[in-house]
């Protein structure tokens, strides 16, 4: 199976976790599985309270304290990050694998200079002077103009452009090969977020990362993504190439996703998906999108689907790609839409 | 295309903050020198980044800021002046507003009827059958249902309380909504949900809207014109098909180019424009002003400007 | 995670599966989620949460419990405040039941007494002896401590009980004790109150109108805020003499202005909210904005604080009166007690005892309700735990 090749650099399987609430266990994560391979971007795209972050807090060791791992594993470099002690995870967390937050003002410290921040990482293996010079050409790689001026000021002296440019430049000290970022341009305005993902995307390219991009923003994940996973309730409903996902969604919630923001061209009634996503203190039985489904078959409400796979890289959790289900189109406004992407881009 | 009448004419507004007293006296010019028109029954969407004056012009524009100056008239009727008992009630009667955030923007301590019942007992309404009956009315329109009016906002989702707000709005009968960031605070699949009702609204009760956002996806899909703001000024204003086929602005530009579109082969290629005012523009000698470049389609440019504007509007 | 391959055949278990389970369902049934539970208001879920902390709801029986022994015990223990008995000075506690158990029974050990003297019975009546502690020399008389029923000792009759003692001038205290937690209580009711009351007013119109009412407002409060207030106290004394008046004057003339900054910060915070602004665009009068848009907002903190305000005006109440500048005598509260009280503290324990465990159980048991209180108000926490 294709999913399996030896560029793997990490592995998650069945991954689920909980949070213990008020009421009852809340099923944030309920088997997600997904490979990361050397030198791509898997989006993981999802509403709140999908589970996407949840799910990568789970991979890097940070979930809140009412979390609990109830099963599965993620597997890097011959080890199970899911039973790691604090002190192991440390050592990878920082070095081996990056993170970028959402809010770039909670991420840094604010009452410590903004080079010191990114030197603390450093420290540990070089002199103080290395880690000076090696800080500096990480703020010049990250885009920071005037580096040794800014290298002594503090967080609120820089805009949030600039305060995220710097998470990245922390988060690039350790020198990882796999970046984790979660929402990193949601707090931006658009044209800084352009800046951003494009530095992003130039950084893996020098640095060969692999990067799991968190968002829900689905123009963010086109320009991204290698590969995308879309999450419903706490599962991937749908996982596939970003021109899979785009161009042949199969799933339809990744219907009603693609169709329910306009883009610059949309016209038409937008498609709404009707009702709230479920309580997850009480997943409904089969599938979690059943309710709120229009193409809903009865099976949906008995029973979960299982992953009916497109090509190598694409599959969906629909009953709808059974043999005995009745052929459903995707809806008339995304059909139109995909026509005129498509003819865009042989434009363009 | 045919004169509309005006319902909305903001000229030359102004609003001004300042902070500190003495030397540390500064003045942040929030809003500087914006002029529009709203036509009845049309969506003027008006776009820009955060700080970039769109949601103080709202709210200078609805009195919960004095401007500092210029004009703003309602259907002919000045409203910037000094508020008078009477000017109120006609700005209040005539205009409301839908806010960002639908946590923030319902008070916690009331139930959804008292919500949107305030405007109604506050015009003087007593009968509290009355109110009932045109709170549930309301609630009607907005998609919820008689068991939602005795509970309180935090038993709902974001979506539905974004609805409470704008059923709030909508039950005084005002001819002018100002809708700032509806729904930039909601999840997607919630987002088109709130957009289609209040395109509903729109044509079901001849609404006028200004509608402010800073996603021009959003903006462009909702609205018949829209303005652009940068740091406080007005840059571009068109008809929304004019300004995505023809934007002349570079900061019209810039923001264009900045927008991620779902479609993973144009975006993977997409080249982003920067604007950076000190570069695109020279001001030194020439002043810019708002012109009308082509009928419908102003731009802040300076003389020079404006014959390359022409010019790309030929070629 | 089940992953049906392109191509090929399906596991039994779904290609089996009956064609009836594939009808389409129809458009969605989604609809927004029916409420399963009745609509909770705020003091209602407040209380609700309330209730369910175990600690508060015990501190809240207590409170309760002292108010009412404050209202009853001084009507029937016979004695009255005033009521002197030279005859039965500074007693030792004594209580029905309990004095079989060998506690409060009324005894007391009186040290260095001459053994000659014990069989004077005009110095020691009949009986009154229980029991001969220490027998020792000094200068070669012969010494002993001995532990004698006070009561009969003084001459008291037998069936009279003074439950917690009484004082140097007789008066039992268990009355005076609850009638002065009864005086110390109401001294710290009103002059909370009165501090609620002008604090929410001056913070309110402080906060809402802000610039520069608010500057002038502050200032004025900081500077009243700076004056020494055992100085003003003495004013007070001065001025208006020694009584509950000048008390709760000197307990109010600064204590309103921590309730008027929290109400004012409480307005800074609220005024700008979406909702706040929300009404305004309705047209809602200031009148209704202050007192149903931002003051019940406000209410909670502001209870707390009043709360937690009580057992600092009994305690300032006290404070005064042990440096002296206490209610008028005879009229007893809890302070000057204590200031009576630590006089003989070595000679009669009992008598500094018995006020000092209430005005203890008194304080901690309204600061373990305030807290509570803050919790179950939290706007926060609404809905948790119900």
């Amino acid at each position: 199976m294709a999913l399996h090749d030896n560029d793997t650099i990490l592995r998650v399987q069945d991954l689920s976790v909980s949070f213990r609430a008020y009421g009852g266990m809340v099923r944030a994560v309920r088997g997600v599985s997904f490979d990361l391979r050397r030198g791509e971007t898997v989006a993981i795209v999802g509403e709140s309270g999908s589970g996407k972050s949840v799910s990568t807090k789970a991979i890097m060791g940070i979930l809140p304290a009412n979390a609990v791992i109830e099963g599965g594993s993620v597997l890097y470099d011959g080890m199970d990050l899911t039973r790691l002690g604090e002190e192991e995870m440390n050592r990878i967390r920082g070095r081996r694998i990056g993170l970028v937050f959402q809010d770039p003002m909670s991420a840094l410290n604010p009452i410590m200079k903004v080079g010191h921040q990114i030197t603390e990482v450093l420290r540990k293996r070089m002199n103080k002077h290395d880690a000076k010079a090696r800080a500096l050409a990480l703020m010049e790689a990250v885009g920071i103009p005037d580096a040794p001026r800014r290298f002594n000021q503090y967080p609120f002296q820089f805009s949030g452009g600039m305060r995220q440019r710097i998470v990245i430049a922390i988060a690039l000290a350790g020198d990882p090969e796999i970046l984790i970022c979660d929402e990193p341009t949601t707090a931006l305005d658009v044209t800084v977020q352009a800046k951003i993902l494009d530095l992003i995307n130039q950084i893996k390219e020098e640095r060969h990362l692999s990067v799991i991009f968190i968002t829900h923003d689905l123009g963010v994940v086109a320009h991204m993504a290698d590969r995308v996973n879309v999450m419903y309730a706490g599962r991937i409903v749908e996982t596939g190439t970003a021109e899979e996902i785009f161009f042949e969604p199969a799933h339809p919630y990744t219907w009603a996703l693609l169709s329910s923001v306009p883009d610059l061209q949309t016209h038409e009634r937008l498609m709404s998906i009707p009702g709230t996503p479920p309580n997850m203190i009480y997943p409904p039985r089969g599938d979690a999108f059943a309710a709120r489904n229009q193409y809903a078959l009865r099976i949906d409400f008995e029973q979960e689907p299982p992953y009916f796979s497109l090509s190598d890289t694409h599959r969906a959790a629909t009953w709808l790609l059974h043999p005995k289900a009745p052929k459903v189109e995707m809806p008339e406004i995304l059909r139109e839409r995909i026509k005129r992407m498509k003819e865009e881009a042989a434009h363009a | 295309m045919p004169e509309q009448e005006n319902v909305l004419e903001v000229k030359h507004l102004c609003q001004y903050f300042t902070t500190g007293r003495g030397r540390k006296r500064m003045t942040v010019k929030a809003v500087d020198d914006v002029s529009f028109t709203v036509r009845r029954a049309e969506t003027f969407g008006l776009v820009g980044e955060s700080g970039c004056g769109k949601t103080t012009t709202g709210r200078t524009i609805i009195r919960l800021y004095d401007p500092t100056s210029g004009e703003v008239r309602f259907c002919g009727r000045e409203i910037s002046g000094p508020m008078t008992p009477q000017t109120r009630r006609y700005l209040t009667d005539n205009i409301a507003m839908i806010f960002q955030d639908p946590i923030e923007s319902l008070n916690p301590r009331m139930t959804i009827e008292e919500i949107i019942g305030e405007g109604l007992r506050t015009r003087g309404i007593k009968d509290k059958a009355e109110i009932h009956r045109r709170v549930l009315q309301m609630l009607a329109k907005v998609g919820m249902t008689e068991e939602h009016a005795t509970r309180y906002p935090h038993e709902f989702s974001g979506g539905q309380r974004q609805r409470v707000g704008i059923a709030r709005a909508m039950i005084v009968n005002p001819q002018l909504i100002i809708a700032d960031e509806p729904v930039s605070a909601l999840d997607v699949s919630i987002q088109a949900q709130v957009i289609n009702l209040l395109n509903d609204l729109k044509a079901e009760m001849g609404l006028t809207i200004l509608f402010i956002a800073h996603n021009l996806s959003v903006v462009k899909y909702f609205s018949d014109r829209i303005g652009v703001m940068y740091y406080g000024k007005m840059m571009e204003i068109a008809r929304s098909e004019d300004l995505y086929a023809k934007p002349l602005h570079p900061y019209t530009r810039a923001l264009l180019s900045a927008i991620p579109e779902p479609n993973p082969l144009t975006e993977r290629k997409r080249r982003r424009i920067d604007y950076v005012p000190e570069r695109d523009h020279d001001y030194s000698v020439e002043k810019p002003s708002m012109v009308e470049v082509e009928p419908e389609h102003f731009v802040y440019c300076s003389p020079s400007e404006l014959a390359a504007c022409k010019a790309m509007l030929r070629g | 995670m089940m992953i049906i391959e392109k191509g090929r055949p399906l596991p039994e278990s779904l290609a089996n599966l009956p064609d009836a389970l594939f009808e389409p369902v129809g458009a969605a049934s989604a609809q927004d989620e029916a409420f399963k539970t009745e609509p909770v208001g705020f003091y209602r879920d407040a209380f609700n949460r309330l209730r369910k902390s175990r600690l508060s709801m015990i501190s809240l029986y207590i409170i309760i419990a002292i108010i009412l022994l404050a209202l009853i015990v001084p009507e029937i223990t016979g004695y009255s405040y005033t009521q002197q008995n030279v005859k039965a000075k500074n007693l030792p506690p004594k209580i029905p039941v309990l004095e079989n158990l060998g506690i409060c029974d009324g005894t007391q050990v009186l040290t260095n007494r001459k053994k000659s003297s014990l069989e004077n019975p005009r110095r020691f009546p009949e009986g009154c002896v229980l029991e001969i502690l220490n027998e020792y020399d000094v200068n070669g008389v012969t010494v002993v401590d001995v532990l004698v029923d006070a009561y009969a000792y003084s001459g008291v009759p037998d069936d009279e009980y003074h439950w917690f003692g009484t004082d140097y001038l007789g008066r039992d205290i268990m009355t005076r004790l609850f009638r002065g937690t009864r005086v110390s209580l109401l001294i710290a009711f009103i002059s909370v109150l009165t501090n609620l009351i002008i604090g929410v007013i001056y913070g309110s119109i402080a906060g809402y109108y802000g610039g520069k009412v608010d500057m002038v407002m502050t200032h004025f409060a900081e500077v009243l805020d700076g004056l020494p207030y055992i100085v003003v106290t003495i004013l007070f004394m001065i001025l208006f003499g020694s009584g509950m008046f000048s008390i709760i004057l000197a307990l109010t003339v600064t204590g309103w202005i921590g309730t008027a900054r929290l109400t004012r910060a409480q307005f800074y915070r609220f005024k700008g909210r979406e909702y706040v602004l929300a009404a305004r665009t309705l047209g809602t009068p200031d009148r209704k904005l202050i007192f149903r848009h931002i003051l019940p907002n406000t209410i909670g903190p502001l209870i707390t604080r009043s709360m937690i305000a009580i057992p600092g005006a009994i305690f300032s109440e006290s404070f005064l009166a042990y440096i002296g500048l206490g209610i008028k005598p005879p009229e007893p509260s809890i302070g000057t007690l204590l200031s009576v009280g630590q006089d003989v503290l070595l000679q009669y324990p009992t008598q500094t005892l018995f006020p000092a465990v209430l005005i203890s159980v008194l304080m901690i048991a309204f600061n373990l309700f305030s807290n509570g209180l803050r919790d179950a108000l939290d706007p926060t926490r609404r809905g948790e735990d119900v």
